[in-house]
């Protein structure tokens, strides 16, 4: 797939100033060292919070609707997002 | 410079000034732009809460020390009822329907936002030139840039504007133009302070944190709006930090990059400046050592490769179905094109387009996986560093700020810039910028959660430099 396509940009191509940064990447020296995975940002299955429904209040609702301004019989009228 | 957190609390106690009066003199100087600082102003709000305080002060009450403070907004930040623009056409219009939770505890101590702040669109840039509201012009030289992608925000806090101001530093948003404009700016540990309502940019290295004119208003400031927060999973309990741990300095040894001062890149006066600043702190009976690093190219490359990648998977939501000023085309695919074409900046579709290149298959191994790779090492590197030293010390940019349209021209100096910012977030450490030693600063970075003794050594340096 063409990174038009991936981005959802027309006419989008890669960018010169881009693909020097890559190039650097491709030739940086790793094999000095080995992997050592110490990115530990990774929350822990028992740390994970509880899956609760939490209501929003009114004023949160209206702001919503503010940003959603149709409205058809009480409901929000929100955009086609499902074609094929 | 002395707390102005402190003197304000002290004015408004004392009755010399009131609140409301505060606030009108703060609006009325934000109101006229001249540094295309200001987003939006939050005047009606800021008002209604000054008179709060001034019945509460007026009735014999006590008041907390933030209580009544005014203060900026990144406008990348949630804030119930206000435009989050993100400094973008895309969400020109885009009203936070819940606030983000760094500043509702501001909120909740009292302090009063005055202005959603001018910025690079979705924190891409590094000059705050990437925004629909007008360059930000820098606070000493209204002909440079106010740096970024946090310009607005270090721009306020600098003119007075705002007494602090909270910024956003992915790579070195706060940092950079904290240097640029002579004043102090902290990015935390990541992870110390919640990012619940700050619209996403790399979410592994994006970081909350204050811009101020003293280490004690950031110190204040920083321990408010840390601790654990359960819409935020990365976050984690830390220690307060109190005005006594860092009134006096520990620190016995700082270590330096000598590959970043050796660089054909910087300034000479940069680099005699910083060289010079280490002579001092010798002189003090600092133990002062040279550190091995990555090249600078390693740094910014690896830096990109993550963020692009994190940004492109982070605005794919905006297509204009739940977010943003949806553009109607022949069919669905077509108007998520047009949305996305018409509203992104060419900054944002360059690292949108750049992540998914190196997302996609058969670029992911040999770059973005090596990237990941990379960025592992670095962290590696850090955690020996900090056997060997406390502190390390690093000029905050290589060069003096630009002339406003020049980062536009070239984008690869732009990422360039950012050399002595990147490898610090890479390795989620606490790094403040303070402005001494240079003229766009000194960096100073601990190890992880030692968020203290940067204040601490910031503290030394206020008086040695």
């Amino acid at each position: 797939m063409t990174v038009d396509i991936l981005s959802s940009i027309k006419g989008a191509k890669e960018s010169k100033a881009v693909s020097k940064l890559f190039e650097a990447i491709k030739n940086a020296n790793t094999s000095k060292y080995s992997f050592n995975n110490l990115n530990k940002s990774a929350v822990s299955l028992e740390d994970l919070r509880d899956d609760v429904v939490i209501n929003s209040s009114a004023l949160e609702k209206s702001i919503i609707k503010e940003n959603f301004p149709k409205e058809k019989k009480g409901y929000l009228v929100v955009n086609r997002v499902i074609e094929e | 410079m002395e707390s102005q957190i402190h003197k304000i609390h002290q004015q408004l106690v004392s009755k010399e000034i009131t609140c409301t009066s505060l606030i009108q003199e703060k609006l009325n100087a934000l109101k006229e732009n001249t540094h295309n600082t200001v987003n939006s102003l939050l005047d009606k709000m800021a008002l209604e809460l000054a008179e709060r305080v001034d019945v509460k002060i007026e009735s014999g009450a006590a008041i907390g020390l933030l209580e009544g403070i005014p203060f900026g907004i990144k406008d990348v930040y949630m804030v119930q009822g206000t435009y989050t623009t993100a400094s973008s056409q895309l969400l020109k219009n885009y009203k936070s329907a819940y606030t983000a939770t760094a500043i509702q505890k501001l909120l909740d101590a009292g302090a009063i936002p005055l202005v959603k702040e001018n910025c690079d669109s979705f924190g891409h840039g590094s000059s705050s030139e990437n925004t629909i509201f007008g360059a930000v012009k820098n606070a000493t030289n209204p002909e440079l840039v106010g740096g970024g992608s946090s310009g607005g925000s270090a721009v306020n806090v600098a003119k007075e504007h705002t007494v602090f101001s909270i910024g956003g530093d992915t790579g070195g948003s706060i940092r950079q133009p904290a240097g640029y404009n002579n004043v102090y700016g902290l990015k935390p540990t990541y992870g110390r302070i919640s990012r619940f309502g700050l619209m996403a940019y790399a979410s592994s290295t994006d970081c909350v944190g204050p811009i101020a004119k003293s280490i004690e208003d950031i110190r204040i400031v920083v321990n408010v709006m840390s601790g654990r927060d359960i819409k935020d999973q990365t976050t984690y309990e830390s220690k307060i930090i109190t005005e006594g741990s860092i009134a006096k300095n520990q620190v016995k040894s700082v270590g330096y990059f000598k590959n970043f001062i050796e660089s054909d890149a910087i300034n000479p006066e940069i680099k005699e400046d910083f060289l010079n600043a280490l002579e001092t702190i010798k002189e003090k009976g600092i133990q002062v050592k040279e550190l091995d690093f990555f090249e600078a190219d390693t740094l910014v490359s690896t830096y990109y490769t993550l963020a692009m990648a994190e940004t492109a998977s982070n605005l794919s939501r905006l297509d204009g179905t739940n977010y943003g000023n949806r553009i109607e085309g022949k069919n669905l695919k077509d108007t998520y094109s047009i949305t996305r074409s018409e509203n992104f900046s060419e900054e944002t579709k360059r690292r949108i387009v750049g992540g998914n290149q190196v997302l996609s298959q058969g670029f992911s191994d040999e770059i973005y996986l090596k990237g990941l790779n990379l960025r592992d090492q670095i962290a590696a590197n850090f955690e020996n560093d900090f056997k060997e030293v406390d502190i390390i010390l690093s000029p905050v940019t290589p060069n003096t700020p630009p002339k406003i349209g020049d980062s536009l021209k070239d984008p690869l100096a732009m990422y360039l810039s950012d050399a002595y910012t990147v490898g610090f977030s890479l390795g989620q450490l606490p790094t403040l910028t303070a402005p001494q030693g240079t003229s766009t600063g000194i960096q100073i970075t601990a190890a992880k959660d030692n968020d203290e003794k940067v204040l601490q050594f910031a503290n030394f340096l206020n008086d040695i430099l």
